[in-house]
């Protein structure tokens, strides 16, 4: 019997990562990029670029995005194509290629999707991965992240990603929309948040999106900001350094009133005896995650309803992917045989 | 927890996990709202047979007690508009004319205002940082007032700047027992930003991928699909509801693009639509949802961020509520 491989996969709108039962796991930015004409394709040498390589050469690339919201931009067939893509990278980087030793048909997969997922874009994502993998299974991100943290119950989960910021009470059964809610306030609409108000300071700076995305990367903070953010961008053409310190914490701090308020609104409709307990067991997950001073943040608000204590993850990257991984060894053979195809 | 009571959690979890997705495979909606249709789909079974029983025992009835009723009753209350039965032909199917609150005979009394997103749900949010949560919950209190003043009852689903899910709202609704509900958002179209105008949906399908799209953005938080809710509509939809909603989706579209236009020349009618969402599916009484303006026109949102030009569009929403209202209460009058 050829050996099945199990994978865990976070397809997130920003970044997607893979976590293999061969012990392989990658990150890669989710964009996709095809050469925009005959000399873009001579120059790149190839038909497609994917991540960083992708974003790196985009002024010869007809680029794409994939997935809005954590979720497959539908009636594109050319973003079908590009998920496409991204999911054979990703396999390929674990070992899965048609000749190679491991193929499409041995590879059982868990992909995490946003909470508040509806079922048409779980159907969408299932058809788009067809010949690509031999069993799918697709769960809310949150719920991965808590399976793979053992978190099982009286727990909250607030994974934020780029597209969305998804929240799941974990009670000890697999969520329903009770337990879960997602906000599309997230890392995306902060970059949104940061550019505006760099160029309302700076306007005479030459700053992009992805310049803004990289800055909030390195330096995203809430509160007390511990050092200057200086950051170096052309203004009239002439590398010039730039203060950003109060635009960054500003962005940042938007985050802050729609999750503490998401946060308070899902921990009251917790089971009164339960509050406290999942109060004290909150885990923040995601790119977003990363942000200095968040879980202090975050506590503060809870200080409002008797306190509790906000866990950041060390490893938000990879965290999601290890958690469909782990579903997807644990989940027997019968179950998968039933997805099969 | 103990590691044997882990195991038996995961594996609870992992069997409910493939069983969703094997719903979800199968076109089936979410467990939690099964209940709900395997009774719709039950009582719509029996539906025809309890309705042609009680139309032979109701015209047995008439025939053997052809006084009794005027006595007691009084003029006619409900006509329906179809040809005259030959005399002693008793009816053998159930006529599919659709019956009309008209004939009915509604009355708006109470209306249900429903001020579009809130609290931590911004709705669309332009560049100035007008947000479409504080533009509809402004609207809703100025209509609210207005149709206070002219005698109707409100109830509104939202009072301030909170979170309020699909839904709750539709519990509120249904549990004030409504006549209408008049659901008020702001538009966002990011790939058209040069122009604005207004459109106003009712419940019902629809093949537009751009207005699917729109329906599953707004009904994302509910947890149905789109496809869940066709079904439902299939299924479930009665022909006096979808005909009055799109009468008052009718009169209070008129209403906004012929008042609002004097204000703002540019205005585009983009007309009555239908769309599944979720507040319209679920609320029981004639629904409307209203886009009132374009958050991603930047001209439009100037003028929303003006207190007169809301209270415009308030009024308009009245006078379309108003104009729904009077005709019902027409009809009633005459005793159509």
């Amino acid at each position: 019997m050829p050996e099945i491989l199990h994978v865990g996969i976070d397809l997130g709108t920003s970044r997607s990562s893979i976590s293999a039962s061969n012990g392989e796991r990658f990150v890669v930015d989710s964009y996709v990029g095809w050469p925009v004409d005959m000399v873009a394709r001579k120059v790149l040498k190839r038909g497609v670029l994917i991540g960083h390589e992708a974003v790196s050469n985009r002024t010869m690339l007809d680029l794409h995005r994939p997935l809005e919201r954590g979720l497959l931009k539908e009636g594109s067939e050319k973003d079908v194509e590009a998920v496409r893509e991204l999911l054979k990278h990703l396999l390929g980087l674990v070992g899965v290629s048609n000749g190679g030793s491991v193929s499409a048909s041995n590879v059982r997969a868990v992909v995490g999707v946003p909470a508040a997922a509806l079922r048409t874009n779980k159907q969408y994502l299932r058809n788009s991965m067809k010949g690509i993998v031999d069993s799918l299974l697709i769960v809310s991100e949150p719920f991965a992240v808590a399976y793979g943290l053992d978190a099982l119950l009286h727990t909250l989960i607030i994974d934020i990603g780029a597209g969305t910021t998804d929240f799941c009470v974990m009670r000890g059964r697999y969520p329903t929309e009770e337990d879960q809610r997602t906000l599309t306030v997230a890392g995306d609409s902060i970059d949104a948040q940061l550019l505006k108000l760099i160029e309302e300071r700076y306007p005479e700076a030459n700053v992009t999106v992805y310049m803004v995305r990289e800055w909030k990367e390195k330096f995203s903070f809430v509160g007390k900001a511990s050092q200057k953010v200086i950051v170096t961008a052309p203004v009239k053409g002439v590398p010039t350094q730039l203060d950003i310190t109060n635009e960054m914490k500003a962005a940042c701090e938007s985050l802050l009133p729609p999750v503490n308020e998401m946060m308070l609104d899902l921990l009251a409709r917790v089971e009164p005896e339960f509050q406290e307990r999942v109060r004290n067991n909150i885990i923040l997950s995601g790119g977003g995650g990363l942000t200095r001073g968040l879980p202090q943040a975050l506590e503060a608000a809870l200080n409002q309803v008797g306190g509790g204590k906000v866990r950041y993850m060390e490893d938000p990257v990879f965290i999601g992917s290890d958690g469909g991984l782990a579903l997807a060894i644990d989940a027997p053979d019968g179950d998968w045989e039933k997805l099969s195809g | 927890m103990t590691a044997a009571r882990k195991d038996r959690v995961k594996r609870r979890l992992i069997q409910q996990a493939f069983a969703d997705n094997l719903d979800t495979i199968r076109g089936l909606p979410p467990r939690a709202v099964r209940p709900r249709n395997r009774n719709a789909r039950i009582w719509m079974r029996r539906a025809p047979l309890l309705l042609l029983f009680l139309t032979l025992a109701g015209s047995t009835y008439l025939a053997s007690n052809p006084t009794s009723v005027r006595d007691t009753i009084g003029p006619a209350k409900i006509v329906m508009n179809r040809p005259a039965r030959s005399a002693g032909v008793p009816p053998t199917s159930i006529d599919p004319t659709p019956v009309t609150a008209a004939a009915l005979q509604l009355s708006v009394r109470r209306v249900i205002v429903d001020a579009g997103h809130g609290g931590a749900d911004p709705g669309a949010t332009s560049l100035l940082n007008v947000r479409e949560k504080d533009i509809t919950l402004d609207i809703a209190e100025r209509l609210e007032a207005l149709l206070k003043k002219n005698g109707f009852e409100v109830v509104a689903t939202r009072e301030s700047d909170r979170l309020i899910p699909l839904r709750e709202r539709a519990r509120i609704a249904n549990e004030s027992n409504g006549d209408i509900f008049v659901s008020i958002h702001v538009n966002s179209i990011i790939k058209h930003t040069a122009s604005h105008g207004i459109e106003t949906y009712y419940l019902g399908a629809t093949s537009d991928p751009t207005l699917t799209r729109l329906a599953a953005d707004e009904n994302r938080v509910s947890g149905y699909s789109v496809a869940d809710l066709r079904k439902l509509l299939d299924r479930l939809y009665a022909d006096a509801r979808r005909g009055e909603s799109e009468r008052l989706a009718d009169e209070v579209q008129r209403q906004l693009v012929g008042n609002l236009r004097a204000a703002d020349p540019g205005l585009e009618n983009w007309g009555v639509k239908r769309a599944p969402f979720v507040v319209l599916v679920a609320t029981d009484m004639p629904a409307i949802l209203a886009e009132i303006g374009c958050m991603s026109n930047d001209t439009e949102v100037a003028r929303l961020h003006r207190p007169d030009y809301r209270q415009h569009i308030a009024e308009a929403l009245f006078q379309g509520i108003h104009a729904y209202a009077s005709v019902a209460d027409a009809s009633q009058k005459k005793g159509i």
